[in-house]
Formats: structure tokens, sequence, C-alpha cells
């Protein structure tokens, strides 16, 4: 497969924080992103990887009212997503529909199936259900967490619940846990918190500053990885919050998006306003709970954890994403609207991360 | 027989004639043996004439057919001869035998008339000796009485002496109490003991008890003497075989003197404790000198020297006592070395270590030469290995906390800015530390090494691997303990992560960086003079060699280090910049951007950042060495295949951005230039105060421009970015050796901040130089009423 080390590119107009893969496309690879721009007409680009996985392909570009914060592709229909956008003094966020026969018309319009519209505050993401057909959505802003349901055919998104942070809790972000679809974890400046969505409740909290973003793994359950600004990526277990199983350096500036590969557990991606993309290997196996130990080792004894540094971009980099269809394949978005897939395949790594793992 | 007898003097030759004759004769007296089988045999013939089956007429019928005339004439003369001859032979014979019987008829006859007279005689003789004999029976019965009675009176006398023996007893043991010849006494005492047994009940009760209330009393002088240190040995093991002698149980007696024994060694060993008081006070530095080898050495030695006299004692008192001797010198031994355990545990110098095992080991050999069967050498060989061993890692535990000593003082005592440069203080003393101390480490094992004291030399080969461990185990450790006073924590218990955040601030950044520096000090100066120090006194053959891989590596703890010190060097920029980044998140999530109000003035926060980087100055001035000339440096990061790179990135966004009509021409050289250093950015941090501070500083901008990113600006929010970049720029640029990547860093933040902007229109230049320089005098006057706060 080409691509290599430089990866296969795209270029946005404008410049773009976010990037999602459209894990409900079956038959492609593909992923949707937004454009980020506070003046110009914004778009949403659909980028399908062609079947030799040598180009990525524009499958279909729409407009959108405004620049896109947050963007995430609905788990379980291809043609839904999400997006949370700004003016520069407000925020709103929407769930889009692709219309059906966007390739017959001439300048397709999103069609907006419901606006979760109860937000007063900044709003910062809205989150899908990872693994499946889930009625419900979440969507965080800066001191409240929401519960929608939304029923597509009918087109609406109604409050089921919402519970505030709490004083001096400003949310950042959050991650559904893709293992039990009551349990949510979110980021605000001191503290990951997670939350049970069916009392809306806190449940447990890990005390640590500045988080900037998390994600569960996906294969095991009780594993969370959190990117935080400066002291690099840390993996948790969950059942023992107090301090993480693992540490990996992270980034030369901060860390900004930290994903976990949806088949390999172990493996993950990190992004940071270096202009790099890191890959890591971190297998978290019984033996290796002693994290400590294992830095303070002779540094021969243990493998880098660091498999592959992407660095050939040339602005931060803030969007990040794994293809479920494809689980060796990511694609990057760097701030100057550079879309950047890579292939981790030529087989022989994809069995090198295999054999790792099993 | 005589014609026989003819013939044959006839036929033999004349010397043969006696021969014959004699047989005859014998065979005459004895009939039975007549016919010798030598004669038989030698006349067998029937011819010859002697022989008893001579046939005559066969032999003259013989000699007539082989014979002529004449010779048969002449044996008949010679036949004739010999007849003749036999014949007077025989006269000659009878007349013998007739005269001697005649001779004894003689000799009867003479007796016979001589005999009648002598029985008279006899009778007579008979008849005296029976009166002699009842003679003697008379005077016998009569004295018998007399000797009876004497005889008598003899046993008396000799029971009376013993009696009297007896008696005199007492008196006489009193007086070898007085004279002290216990000896004579003992002895004394035991010839009486069987009477005193026999009649120690009845007639000598008095005695028996006078005499055993002497040798009770002697019993005592006896064990007062075995028990007597004064005595001397052969005195007291005589004591010791009387009062074996005496039945006295003499086991109890040795397991008493033992334990007397033991409880001298107690003594002697609260002797040496006052020695080690002694030794404590001298291992003041004032006192140093006088150590070990003075007037409390002498007294130790005393009392040791009692000690293996005493054993000598014992050995020769009591032959079977070995076994709890050589546990008793076992055990001496041990409290001996548990003692300079002890004592290693505190601090000790080499000099009063080695004087202690050169006590110890003069001991050992007294006690050695006393009993040798103990093999106390090498026992004491082997409880002196652990304990060398733990002198040597006690050392080095010392040694570390020397180090962590003087580094914590800088902790201690972080407001005292009366010293100028404390920092700097603190890296000198625990540069100092290091070297010195290990260099004063490695003397004092040398004097171990070069001591001749057999223990130790037999240890040789042992201290030198302890000493190659210990230093590559102090070096980890000290590393250990580097990550720990950084706050790291990463070596230390778990559970108490979570709070490393609240911690690593709590840890002054100034530390951080002395250890960064100390680190490659470490790596450069000190780990390279140490293994050469090692190399020329501890390389020659360690006992277990080097493939055991114990030994001290100086390649892996310098890669230790160096890794150490760059780990630690990022965490003292991590911690810098952390500080500035919590800044700079307050600043700019605060406000509401998108309603600011116009700029007035440089906002503080741009205050708070230089005070930041001021106190990053200073430390970084302290601590580290000024970097080489910027120019060779920047050649040396950027490479020509990095431009070339640039550009070529620089003429795609170029080509690209034609598409992009709605860029401004500004914005997209700014970006331009921002990729073409891009690769610039994050470069290698080097240990000099330029490398570490343009990084905090680039850092720092990167996270200002994030921040930016974040927000969205009205243009009065623009503006006072605008505002505050370009005094941030002009005070940078007068503080901070201006790097050009800090340039476009700059620029990048108002070009992140006009992106941001709904409606970005800059400040006038002119408004802008204004309202710097009011800033600018206003901090001045500042300055001169305050001076900056450099500290914190």
């Amino acid at each position: 497969m080409q691509g290599g080390s430089s990866g296969i590119g795209y270029g946005l107009k404008y410049q773009a924080r976010c990037i999602s893969d459209v894990k409900a496309d079956t038959d492609h690879t593909s992923f949707i992103t937004g454009t980020l721009s506070l003046r110009e007409e914004n778009e949403v680009h659909l980028i399908r990887l062609s079947s030799g996985g040598t180009e990525l392909i524009c499958e279909g570009l729409f407009s959108h009212p405004n620049e896109i914060w947050d963007l995430a592709s609905c788990p379980f229909d291809q043609r839904i997503f999400s997006t949370v956008f700004s003016t520069g003094e407000s925020y709103g966020a929407a769930i889009w529909q692709i219309p059906e026969l966007y390739g017959q018309l001439n300048s397709p319009q999103l069609e907006r199936i419901a606006s979760l519209d109860a937000h007063v505050a900044k709003i910062n993401c809205v989150l899908w259900w990872p693994s499946g057909r889930h009625d419900k959505l979440l969507s965080i802003d800066d001191e409240n967490l929401f519960l929608w349901t939304l029923d597509c055919s009918k087109k609406a998104a109604q409050v089921q619940s919402k519970e505030s942070s709490g004083m001096l809790h400003y949310l950042s972000g959050g991650a559904w846990d893709p293992h039990d679809m009551n349990a949510v974890a979110t980021t605000c400046e001191s503290s990951v918190q997670f939350w049970d969505l069916r009392t809306m409740k806190k449940t447990n909290a890990i005390e640590r500053a500045h988080i900037r973003n998390a994600n569960y793994d996906m294969k095991k359950s009780h594993i969370l990885v959190t990117a935080e600004d400066e002291s690099g990526i840390h993996i948790w277990d969950l059942r023992k919050p107090k301090s993480p199983v693992k540490e990996l350096p992270g980034h030369t500036h901060w860390t900004w998006a930290v994903t976990c590969n949806p088949e390999y557990d172990g493996l993950i991606l990190s992004a940071g306003t270096d202009s790099t993309v890191n890959l890591w290997q971190a297998p978290i196996s019984a033996e290796d709970k002693a994290t400590s130990e294992s830095i303070t080792e002779p540094l021969n004894q243990q493998a880098d954890p660091l498999l592959n540094s992407y660095s050939d971009y040339e602005d931060s980099v803030y969007g990040l994403a794994w293809s479920s269809r494809e689980p060796w394949i990511f694609a990057s978005l760097s701030y100057d609207g550079r879309v950047r897939t890579f292939c981790n395949s030529g087989s022989q790594k994809k069995h090198r991360y295999i054999a790792l793992n099993h | 027989m005589v014609e026989r007898a003819k013939m044959a003097t006839d036929d033999i030759p004349l010397d043969d004639k006696a021969k014959r004759m004699r047989d005859l004769l014998s065979s005459f007296y004895y009939p039975y043996h007549g016919s010798s089988p030598k004669a038989h045999s030698n006349y067998e013939n029937l011819d010859s004439i002697n022989s008893a089956s001579f046939n005559p007429e066969h032999y003259m019928n013989l000699l007539v057919q082989k014979s002529n005339l004449e010779e048969l004439l002449r044996k008949h003369v010679e036949m004739a001869a010999e007849i003749k001859n036999l014949d007077t032979d025989l006269q000659m014979l009878v007349y013998e035998n007739y005269n001697k019987f005649i001779s004894a008829t003689d000799a009867i006859k003479w007796m016979k008339s001589n005999i009648v007279g002598m029985e008279a005689n006899m009778e007579q003789l008979l008849d005296k000796i029976m009166s002699v004999q009842s003679r003697s029976d008379r005077v016998n019965t009569s004295l018998f009485e007399k000797r009876e009675h004497i005889e008598k009176l003899h046993r008396t006398r000799n029971l009376l002496r013993k009696v009297q023996f007896i008696y005199d007893l007492p008196a006489r043991l009193a007086k070898c109490v007085k004279s002290e010849a216990y000896a004579d006494a003992v002895k004394f005492y035991i010839g009486a003991m069987p009477i005193f047994k026999a009649y120690g009940d009845s007639s000598f009760q008095d005695c028996k008890r006078a005499s055993e209330d002497a040798i009770i009393i002697i019993l005592k002088n006896l064990q007062g003497k075995l028990f007597s240190d004064s005595e001397s040995i052969q005195a007291r093991a005589e004591a010791a075989v009387l009062l074996k002698q005496l039945d006295f149980p003499v086991d109890s007696l040795q397991a008493k003197l033992l334990e007397k024994l033991e409880q001298s060694l107690g003594d002697l060993q609260l002797k040496t404790n006052e020695i080690e008081n002694v030794l404590r006070e001298s291992n003041d530095p004032s006192k140093q000198g006088k150590g070990f080898d003075s007037v409390p050495g002498i007294g130790h030695e005393v009392s040791v020297h009692g000690f293996a006299e005493a054993i000598r004692a014992y050995r020769v008192i009591f032959p079977d006592s070995e076994s709890q001797l050589i546990k008793l010198a076992q055990n001496l031994v041990i409290k001996h070395f548990e003692m300079t355990g002890q004592r290693v545990k505190r601090r000790i110098s080499s000099t009063n270590f080695l004087g202690a095992l050169r006590a110890i080991w003069d001991d050992v050999l007294l006690m050695d030469g006393v009993l040798s069967e103990a093999a106390l050498s090498n026992f004491s060989l082997e409880v002196a290995h652990a304990t060398v061993k733990k002198y040597v890692a006690s050392t080095f535990t010392y040694l570390l906390q020397d180090i962590s000593d003087a580094l914590l003082k800088v902790k201690v005592s972080p407001k005292e800015a009366a010293e100028e440069h404390p920092l700097q203080a603190a890296l000198e003393a625990s540069k100092k530390t290091v070297l010195q101390g290990s260099m004063d480490v490695l003397l004092d094992f040398r004097q171990l090494l070069d001591e001749k004291l057999g223990l130790l030399v037999k240890l040789r080969a042992f201290i030198i691997d302890w000493v190659q461990e210990g230093f590559q185990d102090f070096f980890r450790s000290l590393d250990g303990c580097f990550l720990l006073l950084s706050g790291r924590k990463n070596s230390s218990s778990q559970d108490q992560g979570f709070s490393e955040g609240a911690l690593g601030e709590k840890v002054l950044a100034g530390l951080v960086l002395v250890l960064a520096q100390l680190s490659v000090f470490i790596e450069q100066t000190a780990i390279p003079r140490i293994s050469e120090e090692i190399a020329a006194s501890f390389s020659s053959g360690g006992a277990r060699g080097h493939e055991h891989g114990h030994v001290f590596i100086s390649g892996e703890i310098c890669q230790l280090f160096k890794l150490g010190g760059e780990k630690l060097l990022h965490h003292y920029i991590n911690i810098r910049t952390r500080r500035v980044s919590t800044l700079l998140r307050k600043r700019f999530t605060t406000p509401n951007w998108v309603k600011h109000k116009e700029p007035r003035e440089v906002h503080m926060f741009v205050d708070l950042f230089l005070q930041e980087l001021k106190a990053v100055d200073s430390e970084v001035k302290q601590i580290l060495p000024e970097g080489l000339l910027r120019k060779h440096q920047r050649s040396d990061s950027n490479g020509s295949t990095n431009s070339s790179r640039s550009n070529a990135l620089l003429d795609d966004k170029m080509s690209r951005s034609n598409t992009q009509k709605a860029r401004s021409q500004l914005l997209e050289t700014h970006l331009a230039k921002l990729f073409k250093q891009k690769i610039e950015i994050f470069t290698k941090v080097e240990y000099t105060q330029e490398s570490v501070e343009t990084t905090i500083v680039k850092l720092c901008l990167k996270s200002l421009q994030e921040y930016v990113r974040l927000q969205t600006f009205n243009r009065s929010g623009f503006q006072q970015i605008q505002l505050d970049i370009h005094f941030l720029r002009t005070l940078l640029k007068e503080n901070i050796e201006a790097e050009e990547a800090i340039d476009f860093l700059l620029d990048e933040v108002i070009v992140a901040a006009s992106e941001r902007c709904l409606d970005p229109i800059p400040l006038e230049p002119p408004i802008l130089d204004k309202l710097v320089q009011v800033k600018l005098s206003k901090s001045k006057e500042h300055n001169l009423v305050k001076p900056p706060d450099v500290g914190r």
C-alpha cells in the first residue's frame, strides 16, 4: 500500500480541528471533518479512502452555517453526525443528516435533524455511544451534562436529564464508556469525573489537573487513557483510580488528543501541539501493573513504547481518528486544514501489533 | 669258629685286624647284635670266612679250584698264623675276666665284715636326733606366749599410731591450712578417709567432725584460690586437682567458673563499650589523631589478655571444658563484631574502623594462640565478612545522605536571600560532596586494602568486590534519590502518585535544575575520576570476577546519569512552563473576549510572565554554563536539509494559498515564516543558560498561541493581545537573547489572534508604541521603588 510514512493527504479550505471516523459505513473507510473558520463559509467534508487505498476522495461537501468546534459521526447511521458550532459569540449543537441524493444535487444542504439547544454555556462536545445503536446522546457544555433522547425518524431530540457539574468544575470534554452505556467520563480542570447516566450522579473521580482528552480502551473495560497538558499520557485502571497504571511521555508541547485503537488494545495514538502524532504501544498486562518499577528499570530492559512518531505536520494536530473498518488506518487533522491518513499495515507491522497483543 | 677266625686273620690285611677283633668281641658281649646288618652285607659271600653263612666246603672247593699249590701253601701258612693269634687273644680275654671276678669277690667279702658294726651306730644317731627334737619343741612352746604378746604389742602400737594420726589430723590440717600446704592436708585427709568411713560414726566422731571442718575450710580456701584471679594459674590448677581429689563436684565448679568467665567477658564488653565511647569522642576531628591506639586500647588489650590467660588456665584445669570455652571465645568475637557493626551503623572513619578491626584481630590472634581448636581466626573471618560488608554499605549510605543533605539545604532555606546565589552554592557544595565524598570513601577503602591485617588481607578480594558493587548501587540509588528529590516520585510508593501534581509544585524548581546539572557533573567528571581511581586500586582480582556483572560499570552509570540529567532538565523546564501555563490559562479563560473593552494598557499577565522568566534567568545563571556562540548553535540545529525542506513546504503552502483568496497576504507570509521555522521551535535542550531559557520561552509562547486559538476575540480583544505581545517582544528582546523562533512565535500569537478575531483591525503602530512606552516608564518607576522579585 502506498502512503508510507508521509501518508495520504487531503486539503481542507480552512483551518479545522475535528475529524471523525464514519463507523457506520461498513463498505468504505471514510472520515468526516469540518472546518473552523470564523469569518468564512464553513464546510463539512465527507472523505473516503479510495478502494486501492492510494488517495483520499471527497465524497461529499456540504456547507455548514458556523465554524465547527466538534464533530462526531453517528455510530449506527453513516448519514448522521453531530456538530458543535460557534458564531463567535454564541454556541450551538445540532444533529445533521446528509441528504440521500446528494450525489445528484448541485449544492446539497445538510438536513438538520435536531438542535441540541438547551445549552446556555459554551458547548464542548456531543457524544454518541460508540458501541452501537443507542437512542441516547450526550452533550457537554462548560457547566452541564445533558442526556438527550434522539428520535431520528421524528427528527426530534429531547433532554432526558441534565446535571450540573458543580461549582468550579468547568467541563472540557468527555468520553462514553464503550463497554457500559450508562457510564461516562467527563474531563474538567482538576479532575476526571465518572457519571452514572441512570442516576446522573458522579460515581468516581480521578484527581488530576489539566486533562485535555480522555478515551476508553475499546477492547478492555476499565481502561481509560488521558492526555494532559504537560505531563503526557496516562493510562488508568478505573478500579484503581489513585495512580495511573502506565505513563507515556506524550509530546514536547501539549498532548491534545488521545485515541485507542478499536481493534488492538494497547495501541494508542496521540496528537500534540508540537505538530506530531505519536503511535504508542502500551499493553496493559497483569504483570505490568507496577508502573513505577517499569519506569525505574534500566532502559534497555523495556522496549520503547513509542512505535512511531509522525512529525510531518505544519501546525498543531487537533483531530485524530482510527478507522474502525480498517483498524490499522488512522486519519489526522492539523490546524492548517490538512487531513492525512496513515496506514500502519505494511502487513508486517499489522502482524507485529497482533503478535504483541495476543 | 676258631678256624673261621684263623682264616680271617689269614685273609684280611693287618690294619683291619684290630677292628675285626673288636667286632668280634663286641658280638660276643652283645649277642643280639652279633650279626650286624653291615656284617651281612660285607660278608655275604659264602666264601667270606667271617660271615655266619660261611660254607667251609664251598670255600675249600673254590680255593682249591682257583689256586695253585703255591698259593694254597701260602694260604695255609697265613691261616695257621691267624688261628694262633686268635687263640692267644682268647686266652687273654679269659684271663682278664677271671681277674675281675676274683677282685669282686674280694670286695664283697670285705664289705660283709665291715657292715656288722654300723647298725648300732645308726641306732645311736637316731636317739640323739630324737632328743634334739624334743628339746627344740620345748623351747618353742616356752617362747610362744612371749612372742605372741610381742606381736600383739606391735600391732597395738601401729593402731595407736594411726589413732594418734587421726587424733592429730585436725590439728595437722589446721597447721596445713595455716601454712597453705593444702596438698599435704588433702593427702592426710584422704589417708584417714577409710578410718573415718569405718569408725566415723562411733569412736572418732569428734575427730571426724573436726577434720571435716578443717577440710571444709580447705575446700573453701581451695575454691577461693581457684576463683581468685590473683593466684597463679599453676596454683589454681593445683587447687582444682586437689578439689577433684576431695571428690568435690568439679563439674558444677567448672560451670560456675565458666559463668564467672562469661561474666568477666561481660565486663570486658562493658569496658569495650567505654572504649567505644572514647572512640566516638575521638571521632571529632579535633581528637582524630589519637584514635584507637591510645589509652583505652591498652586497657582493652589488658582485659583481653586476662581473658586469654583465663582460657589457658581453664584448659589446664578442666581439660574437658574446651567446647564451652570455644563457645565463649566465639561469643566474644561475635560480640566484638556486633559492637563494631553497631558502631558502623553510625558514622565512623576508616581509621577508627581499622583500629577496631585491628583490636579485634589482635584479640582473636591472642585467643587463637590459647585455644587453637576454636579456629577463631576462621570464625572471625566469617563474622568479619559480614561486618566489613556492612561497613562498606553504610559508608555508601552516609555518602548518599551527605549528598542529599547538601542538596536539601536549598530546600530548607529558600528564603535566605541574603546569600546571593543559594542555588550556585548548593550546586558547588553538592558537587564537592559527590566528588570529595567519593574520593574520601575510596581513600577509606584504600586504607582497608593497604592494611596488612591478616583479617583484611583475607577479605581483600571481597572488599574489592563490595566497593565496586557499592559504587554501582550507590550511583543507582543516587539517581533514584535525585528523582525523588525532583518530585517525580516514580521511585516512591505508587499510591502517592495522585498527589504528584500538587507535590511537584512544591518542589523547588531550582533544586531540579541543580540536580540536572549535578547529574551532568557526575556523568562527566565524577564517574570518570572514580572509575579511574577504582581501576588504579581496586581492580586487582575481585573474588567473583567480572562475568557476574556486579562490579562497577562506569558506562552504565554514565548512561543512567546522562538520561537522568536530561529528564531532570526537562522536568525543570516542565515545572517552569507549567507555572506560566497556569498563569496564561487564567488570563485567557477568565474574561469574555468577545466583549472586551478597548486596550488601555499592557495587561499585568505580561509582567507576571516576565517575572517568571526573571526567576528562571536567575536560577539558570547560577547553575548552568553560558552557551556557545548562538550563531554556531543555530547552524547546528538547523541543517541545510531542513531549510530546503521548509522551502518546499513554503512553496506548497503558497500554491495552495492561491485558492484560498480569503486569506490576507500578511497572514500568509506570517504563516509561511512560521512554517519555515517550525522545525526549530522544539530543538534539543542543552545544558546552557540560553538553551534552557529559550526553550522555556518558546514553550510558553506556544502555549500562549494555543490559548489564543481557543478563544474568539472582538476587535478590542485582538488589540489587547497585540499590545501585550508587542510589549512582551520589546522586553524579551531586552532580557533574553532573542532567537528567531521566539520572534516568529510572537508573530504567530498575533496571527492566531487575528484569525480568531471577528473584526481583526490592528492598532496603529504609534498608539502601540505609546502604550508600550507608558508601560515601560511605569515599570521603571516600579523597579526603582521595589527591586524585581527575583526569588519567586
